[in-house]
């Protein structure tokens, strides 16, 4: 069963996978970086690409299963974890920023859906 | 701990992380004074005694973090797969100009403060499938002490992997046709006895007054018999032979070959001695068939550098069958002790030991004691009861390689300590086996082929060092031939060291992803009052880089180049696998400044004053053996203006 569920973050989200995915590939091909065709900064914009997809569908569909949107919340913060982690290794300040901007806009997604459940609680209860 | 909390705490700091990145870096702008003199870095070693010291004093620990790059150059000279290059050069800077040789047998001369080319002179090397690969350590200088009108007075060298020697002039980059034919000298034509490949000159020469001293790089792990290390002194001015030093004794030269020098030599300049490193007899790992002592192999021997008549030797390894090669110049120093001024030598060396001898006589200046070891379970085979231990100064390797890493163990699932149950694991000298030996330090262990570098006025000395075990094993003849036929190598580190009774197989201890199967750190680096011998600080260096991940630096770096050390308390080092160049306060080992360069500099960087201005140049050429990034990349830094 579809419900409406919070777009809000979702922007942002997008706009730090797409952050991750520019800096992965000025990485991959600049010498300077340390990181030029390293397998680490693809895998990281293979993170990216995905998060950026998962961020589009949380965006773009309000009206989602509850399965979808536990999924979407549970892979991006996962996607997030997993960056943070592979940015910190490759020492690229550039990507752990990113996440942080991912890990606001999941956290505004994650309180606005609950703080949306809340209302239609509210309102099903004052319908009692 | 650290790691684990710095991870946990990495999202929040993220965002600050990015602020401080989107903020301009405030540099330390501020110079010392413009007072230096011009200083050349006019041979492999820094200068003649290897000491890789500069006394420029611009550069200091308080403005180091300033240091920007001041130009970079690329020679072109870059090729990676089947005949991928290996460039360790230190840049020479003499004659008002940076000079550098490449693998594919050019010499470029640069301008020191622009890097702009002044002239290039190609020593037609064929770029192709060269015996022993494309392989450079740079060029040689020098210069006629009472110069003559015309050119050809100041003179640069390079070595190709065929046993080529150039002489070029110096200003023009134009061969010297008065050196050997047309400014070519072919060594080959000299190194006739048991012949199997041509010679590698993959070292530049030392030069003493008008003599080079001229070492090579051989294939010592495919024949049993090869061509012999013998050590050419040669007229700098006419590419004359003067002198030949053999290391094989007459009575065994069709018994083995090579202990060939290849690397650095050093000379002292006040006495004429010149201080070979020497190398193992072939064939590398099984010496059954040269059981009779040859006392110049793997050892330090001293000649006289115009006549190459042997002044004194010491054996550092007895029967050598682990390929532990004395692979670095002996640094020179003067050691202040009890009253009285030692003129000494430093051979850190492969096996880890902190070798210091009277330059004079080659007598220790520290004890060196023989200590017992393993024997050999070979048939034929009779390892030394005994080899030479220095336990003093501290040595760089411990006597057992450390256990296994448990993370490395628990990621293959058991694959180490299972490995590690199987083979023979007796310490340093375990000799190698049918089932396996872990030998510890290996042939990629202690000093590497840069040595370490002296401040010569506080007689500080810092050295890297590699703390690698690797698994020699024998494999006899029958077998061999049945899976490798008359391949004299193979892909999973098999050489045949065809004519003896085994071949042999070096693996690295990895496990399944690739991981070093012991406990880290992997590379180091020590310093040393060589006064007192005391060790005042050992720390990791250099970072692994894996996937272009870096791994925590307190794990450290395989290290392949040297440090250089300034006056004014510098260290100086490219080397390890990350590609960074650093610079390292010499009073405390904190990295002062980072910098990330096109490939691992594996070579001791040179440091030079030009018109007032102080210079680090590294050439990043990188090595295989470290990492697959390799560059054609000479760059060089300095404080802005």
């Amino acid at each position: 069963m579809t419900q409406r569920h919070s777009t809000r973050g979702a922007w942002l989200i997008m706009l730090a996978s797409l952050i991750t995915i520019a800096i992965c590939v000025y990485d991959y091909y600049t010498p300077e970086t340390g990181l030029i065709g390293t397998g680490g900064v693809i895998t990281v914009a293979v993170a990216g690409a995905l998060m950026l997809m998962a961020s589009l569908t949380m965006g773009l569909v309000a009206n989602r299963g509850c399965f979808l949107q536990g999924f979407l919340v549970v892979s991006i913060l996962l996607d997030i974890i997993g960056s943070s982690v592979a940015g910190y290794f490759l020492e690229s300040p550039v990507i752990m920023a990113a996440q942080a901007l991912a890990l606001i806009g999941w956290l505004i997604n994650v309180i606005g859906d609950a703080a949306e459940r809340s209302v239609e609680i509210d309102e099903v209860e004052d319908e009692d | 701990m650290k790691i684990r909390n710095f991870v946990l705490g990495a999202l929040g700091l993220a965002a600050a992380a990015a602020a401080v990145t989107l903020v301009p870096m405030q540099h330390a702008t501020a110079q010392g004074g413009n007072s230096d003199p011009a200083q050349t870095w006019d041979a492999f070693g820094g200068n003649q005694q290897a000491q890789k010291y500069s006394t420029a004093t611009q550069i200091t620990p308080d403005n180091v973090k300033g240091l920007k790059m001041a130009w970079e150059f690329h020679t072109g000279d870059v090729s990676s797969g089947a005949h991928s290059t290996t460039w360790g050069a230190t840049p020479l800077f003499a004659n008002n100009t940076v000079y550098t040789g490449t693998p594919k047998y050019n010499i470029f001369a640069v301008e020191p403060d622009t890097g702009k080319m002044k002239w290039k002179y190609s020593a037609n090397g064929n770029n192709g499938d060269e015996n022993q690969g494309l392989k450079n350590r740079g060029v040689a200088y020098w210069a006629a002490a009472n110069p003559t009108a015309g050119a050809c007075q100041k003179m640069v060298y390079i070595g190709t992997m065929t046993g080529e020697l150039h002489g070029v002039d110096a200003d023009s980059g134009k061969p010297c046709a008065g050196f050997g034919k047309n400014g070519v000298v072919d060594v080959n034509a000299w190194a006739t006895k048991n012949s199997k490949w041509k010679i590698g000159l993959i070292q530049p020469p030392a030069v003493y007054k008008d003599t080079l001293i001229l070492g090579w790089a051989g294939n010592d792990w495919v024949y049993k018999t090869e061509n012999p290390g013998t050590v050419y002194g040669i007229d700098a001015r006419t590419g004359a032979l003067k002198w030949t030093f053999n290391i094989i004794p007459d009575d065994m030269m069709n018994q083995t070959g090579t202990a060939n020098v290849w690397a650095g030599i050093s000379v002292d300049p006040e006495t004429g001695l010149a201080f070979l490193p020497t190398s193992s007899p072939s064939p590398n790992y099984y010496g059954g068939d040269r059981l009779k002592e040859m006392p110049y192999a793997t050892a330090t021997v001293a000649v006289n550098a115009e006549t190459g008549e042997v002044k004194w030797a010491r054996q550092l390894v007895h029967h050598d069958i682990w390929d532990v090669d004395i692979n670095s110049a002996p640094t020179l120093v003067d050691i202040k002790k009890d009253g009285q001024v030692i003129p000494a030598l430093i051979q850190a060396n492969k096996m880890g030991l902190m070798v210091v001898l009277n330059r004079n006589t080659g007598e220790p200046v520290w004890p060196i004691v023989e200590r017992a070891y393993p024997a050999s379970d070979i048939a034929g085979e009779v390892a030394s009861k005994t080899q030479p231990f220095v336990p003093y100064p501290e040595p760089l390797v411990a006597e057992h390689m450390p256990p296994v890493s448990k993370l490395a163990d628990i990621l293959s699932f058991g694959e180490c300590s299972r490995w590690k149950a199987r083979i023979r694991d007796e310490g340093r000298y375990t000799p190698p086996s049918v089932r396996g030996s872990i030998s510890w330090p290996a042939t990629l262990g202690g000093v590497e082929w840069g040595g370490g570098a002296l401040d010569p006025t506080t007689n500080t000395y810092v050295v890297n060092s590699n703390l690698v075990p690797q698994i020699y094993t024998l494999v006899p003849r029958a077998d061999a031939d049945k899976k490798y036929g008359n391949a004299l190598r193979a892909r999973d580190g098999y050489a045949a060291q065809q004519g003896s009774a085994y071949g042999f197989k070096l693996e690295n201890f990895l496990n399944m992803w690739g991981m070093p199967c012991w406990a880290p750190p992997y590379g180091i680096m020590s310093s040393y009052d060589m006064n007192s011998g005391k060790l005042l600080w050992r720390k990791p260096v250099g970072q692994v880089q894996k996937w272009g991940f870096y791994m925590p630096e307190s794990w450290g770096s395989i290290t392949i180049g040297a440090p250089a050390i300034t006056k004014s308390g510098l260290v100086f080092i490219g080397a390890s696998m990350d590609s960074r160049v650093r610079a390292i306060d010499v009073k405390t080992g904190n990295v002062l400044w980072k910098h990330i360069v096109d490939a691992p500099a594996v070579a001791q960087p040179a440091v030079y004053t030009y018109k007032g201005k102080q210079y680090v140049a590294f050439a990043a050429g990188g090595n295989g053996i470290l990492t697959p990034r390799l560059s054609d990349q000479l760059v060089a830094f300095a404080l802005p203006n």
